[in-house]
């Protein structure tokens, strides 16, 4: 009994599909689905929920090559944060031209990487200027730009990706916010909205329409919340109605529900770090590397009211995205007390850059990390550690003893196939078979290249992390599959029990990480330094 | 190692051959990346392999530090500690010990320095470089020298290159008491600053040795040095080496420093140039190095070359996205990487093909042509290929007198 979002916005649109597989009793509760993309040209893409979204930065997924993104099968979509393109005018991206041009412009492959847009990067929580009537604001390296609802849809339009998230007021002024504050949210969201559905209604271009995602608003105020979903579902008349029509409500033209945790957390704790303002003064220690999701002592059952409100009244058959969330245990919670369908993986590739290696599995598997003092198990290995200077194991042995993980870290293949530079060069192919499996990267040498500040320690850490994130959600939907609800509460149990969710090791990481970086990072420049101290990703480029 | 030389151009003193080591063949004359750490910047093993690299350049004084030979000894060696199963050649670590340490000193016994972990004084003798590079394991390996820079004149100059002579003979014979002969192969390297004199003595005592030398490097240049003295000295080294053993220039990475050498019948040479400067946002090209920082790159959707077969440009990644996360995204210094590593593996790969087909001097003509165009050729390119039979103002050009380097200097 599958039960499918139907829009009615236009053929393009339906062809793509969010099916919930699993019998949906309650409005919030663990589920499984299946999104089923399909674009012009290319293959239909398949993506099981509950996933996860790769994150970017600069529309690149940090630390990897196209051959690595690519290889790495746990990328499936990737969130572009469009604001960085603003440094242009017009930005680049839009100059493009023929099918598939942000996929193209970035190397990523239609049928194979979902692609979405947004203006913000959903992990950066420092202060803006406020945003207007007609305004947001996006932070780029030149300084603050404006985007209006207009520059929004055509930068859309322009880039054709799979998916875009509506332009949405949210206010990264200080905390609390007024209920008149609110109240203007509400409606400058709902507006822009609107006037993005518009515009891909009236297209007149054969080009790809992306799905529309909505930025759920109304802060840490429950009623302001519903009242958000409210005005999605409300049947539109007269003006109103017409310029949406044939939609009779904004809702829908919407493909699916987003919620970002930096805000919410930010205004429930106030202490919370943004982007802590890198030291000017160059002859100062770098601040320790820090992360605002992993920092802020909001717990994920303050969340759960909040964004539970947003969906009280909205359709339970569309896709729930949230950004940020901050640990596995805080996604199990997400799944098993919302239903929360795709999750980000901002997490797992910020402990890429400061040199964590994942190794935990659900359900709980017998074998895996180091256990610590408070009796949990490590989530992963903090390969700076000199435990690891000898250790010639694979990165993660949650799996088995016997199997390494899938990543190109641990099961490395031959090269397919190599470029021959002259008439003679066929007789250097010898003596290695191409595409075979080679022995896994091992924990010793990833400690090696990290202390002495090889890049390629974090691309390697990179394609193993989000392997082990896919493993993750792979285990969670088979748990939902094979079994009763129950099972799964009791396995979440289990896994929460388990694994340390104070998430030390991470910390401990970070400090070997600017050790290493005070010893060797002599030749950085500052404006580069300054990047690890923000909460988005990537690490800085050694000269 | 099995040495054979298949093919010699009739006009230059270049020639292609054939070089087989414990891990696999690789064709000469070729360009050795080198990843320092047992990694070029960036990449994975796997990645380097793919770009058609089968000789790669670990540097003996850094793997000794890090990760140890202890750690080296239970991985089974540099190779399957970093995944690398092609063929692979250590320095001595002499090289660093004087470059990176302001107190080293040299005695007849090796070189002391302070150790970088304790303090406390260390010795490196010949005998301990090559138990080192043993325990590395790697297919070529190098004696200790006794480097000076090459801006040094003086008695000390004789002495070093002397020096360097003995410690030759003390490196042979650990290295064959060691037994492993057969899988790692000592190369000499030939000292004696930019005096043609000394490198002369050094020479004849270093190719008397020859029994006990898989082939010999060319060292104590690329120091900052004249251009026109540099590859007179490369010149009569190489004209002077055996025939039957392979010749190694030290630290040579620039395209016309290349193809200069390989038309002076130099085999193998290596510099971190190429993977360096990616990472500043420097692209190779045969029309010259390209700076993707500059903002003329902002909107240019072409890729660096639309004809190379690096993974970078056969995948279109345009000059755009390059400017855009060039110095903020580790990524891009990749795609640049994987690029310059396969444009120094093409321009001597076509070198190969050329001697093979017997057209070497036509592509000096059309590489040089294309790479310096209006710019005008180094002065010091022309005085070398005209002694080996090649004018490259056969149909005139300009010449331009310094290094001649080719450059896209910053903005403003």
């Amino acid at each position: 009994m599958a039960m499918t979002t139907t829009g009615t916005v236009n053929e393009m649109i339906m062809s793509s599909v969010f099916t919930l597989t699993t019998p949906l009793s309650r409005r919030f509760g663990p589920r499984l689905g299946q999104l089923l993309s399909k674009r012009s040209g290319t293959p239909d893409q398949v993506i099981e929920t509950p996933s996860f979204v790769t994150s970017t930065s600069r529309g690149v997924v940090p630390h990897l090559s196209r051959d690595h993104h690519r290889a790495t099968k746990a990328i499936r979509w990737a969130n572009v944060p469009f604001e960085t393109f603003l440094e242009h005018n017009p930005p680049v991206p839009t100059l493009l031209t023929g099918a598939n041009p942000m996929h193209n412009f970035l190397g990523f492959v239609p049928g194979q990487h979902l692609l979405s847009l947004c203006i913000r990067d959903p992990a950066d929580g420092r202060e803006m200027p406020p945003n207007g009537n007609k305004h947001t604001s996006a932070y780029c390296l030149r300084g603050v730009r404006k985007v209006s609802p207009e520059n929004w849809r055509t930068y859309v339009e322009a880039c054709q990706p799979d998916m875009v998230v509506a332009m949405y007021d949210q206010p990264f002024t200080d905390p609390p916010y007024s209920q008149k504050r609110l109240t203007k949210s509400i409606e400058r969201t709902s507006a822009w909205l609107a006037d993005l559905l518009l515009s891909l209604q009236s297209s007149q271009s054969s080009r790809h329409r992306p799905l529309v995602l909505v930025q759920m608003a109304g802060g840490t105020n429950i009623a302001a919340r519903k009242a958000f979903s409210t005005n999605l579902t409300d049947i539109l008349y007269g003006k109103e109605a017409d310029a949406i029509a044939p939609l009779t409500c904004l809702d829908e033209g919407v493909f699916g529900y987003t919620f970002d945790l930096v805000p919410l957390r930010q205004s429930l704790d106030p202490t919370t770090p943004d982007s802590p303002t890198p030291t000017a003064d160059p002859t100062l220690p770098d601040p320790v590397p820090s992360d605002v999701s992993t920092q802020s002592c909001v717990q994920t059952t303050q969340l759960i009211p909040f964004i539970q409100a947003s969906l009280s009244s909205l359709p339970t058959t569309k896709i729930r995205v949230t950004h940020t969330a901050r640990s596995p245990h805080e996604i199990l919670r997400l799944i098993q007390d919302v239903g929360i369908d795709i999750f980000d993986a901002h997490w797992a590739q910020k402990a890429a850059d400061v040199g964590v290696a994942l190794d935990f599995q659900f359900p709980v598997p017998k074998h895996g990390a180091t256990t610590r003092r408070n009796g949990k198990r490590d989530l992963g290995h903090n390969l700076y550690h000199s435990q690891y200077t000898h250790d010639l194991c694979w990165m993660a042995s949650s799996f088995s003893k016997e199997r390494p993980c899938t990543c190109l870290a641990c099961s490395p293949f031959s090269p397919a196939t190599r470029i021959e530079h002259s008439i003679v060069d066929h007789d250097s192919q010898d003596p290695i078979a191409s595409n075979t499996q080679k022995p896994s990267f091992s924990r010793a040498y990833i400690h090696h290249l990290l202390h002495t500040h090889e890049m390629s320690a974090h691309s390697l850490l990179t394609m193993h992390n989000l392997t082990i994130l896919d493993e993750f959600f792979s285990g969670i939907r088979s748990v939902l599959s094979t079994a009763e609800g129950k099972s799964f509460f009791v396995e979440v149990d289990r896994f929460v029990d388990e694994y340390d969710e104070t998430l030390e090791v991470f910390d401990e990481a970070r400090l070997l990480w600017r050790e290493v970086d005070l010893a060797r990072g002599k030749g950085r420049l500052a404006r580069e330094k300054s990047k690890q101290t923000q909460s988005t990703l990537g690490t800085a480029i050694q000269g | 190692m099995q040495f054979e030389v298949l093919a010699r151009c009739k006009t230059t003193r270049a020639r292609v051959c054939r070089m087989k080591l414990a891990h696999g063949v690789t064709m000469l004359p070729t360009f050795m990346p080198v990843a320092t750490q047992a990694a070029i910047k960036g990449l994975t093993a796997e990645q380097v392999d793919s770009l058609g690299v089968s000789l790669l350049l670990n540097n003996t004084y850094h793997l000794n530090l890090r990760p140890g030979l202890q750690v080296l000894n239970e991985a089974g060696g540099a190779h399957k500690f970093q995944g690398w199963q092609r063929n692979l050649l250590t320095d001595s670590g002499g090289f660093q010990l004087v470059s990176l340490s302001k107190f080293t000193t040299i005695t007849e016994e090796g070189a002391l320095f302070s150790s970088p972990f304790t303090g406390e004084p260390t010795m490196l003798t010949p005998e301990e470089s090559i138990l080192i590079q043993h325990t590395i394991g790697a297919d070529i390996i190098m004696q200790l020298d006794d480097v000076v820079s090459s801006l040094t004149v003086g008695p000390r100059v004789e002495e070093a290159m002397e020096r360097s002579v003995r410690w030759l003979d003390r490196c042979i014979a650990r290295h064959e008491a060691s037994g492993k002969t057969t899988t790692q192969n000592l190369f000499a390297i030939i000292q004696g600053g930019l005096d043609p004199v000394l490198r002369d003595k050094c020479l004849d005592e270093m190719t008397k040795r020859k029994d006990g030398v898989a082939g010999y490097a060319i060292g104590g240049l690329s120091g900052g040095e004249e251009k026109d003295i540099f590859w007179k000295i490369i010149k009569q080294c190489a004209e002077k080496l055996p025939e039957d053993r392979p010749r190694y220039s030290m630290g040579i990475g620039f395209a016309e420093d290349l193809l200069v050498c390989v038309a002076l019948g130099v085999d193998m040479a290596d510099c971190v140039f190429p993977t360096r400067t990616a990472r500043f946002g420097v692209a190779l090209t045969h029309g010259g190095p390209i700076n993707l920082r500059l903002s003329k790159h902002a909107v240019d959707l072409n890729p660096i070359d639309p004809d190379c077969p690096c993974p970078t440009c056969k995948d279109g990644t345009s000059r755009a996205i390059l400017h855009h996360t060039v110095t903020h995204e580790t990524s891009a210094a990749h795609a640049l990487t994987l690029h310059n590593i396969t444009f120094q593996a093409q321009v001597m790969g076509r070198a190969r093909t050329a001697i093979m087909e017997g057209t070497f001097p036509e592509y000096l003509l059309s590489f040089f042509k294309q790479y310096f165009g209006d710019n005008g050729y180094p002065e010091w390119c022309v005085n070398a290929l005209r002694t080996v039979g090649v004018d490259l103002l056969r149909e005139g050009g300009k010449v331009i007198s310094g290094s001649g380097a080719k450059w896209e200097y910053a903005e403003d």
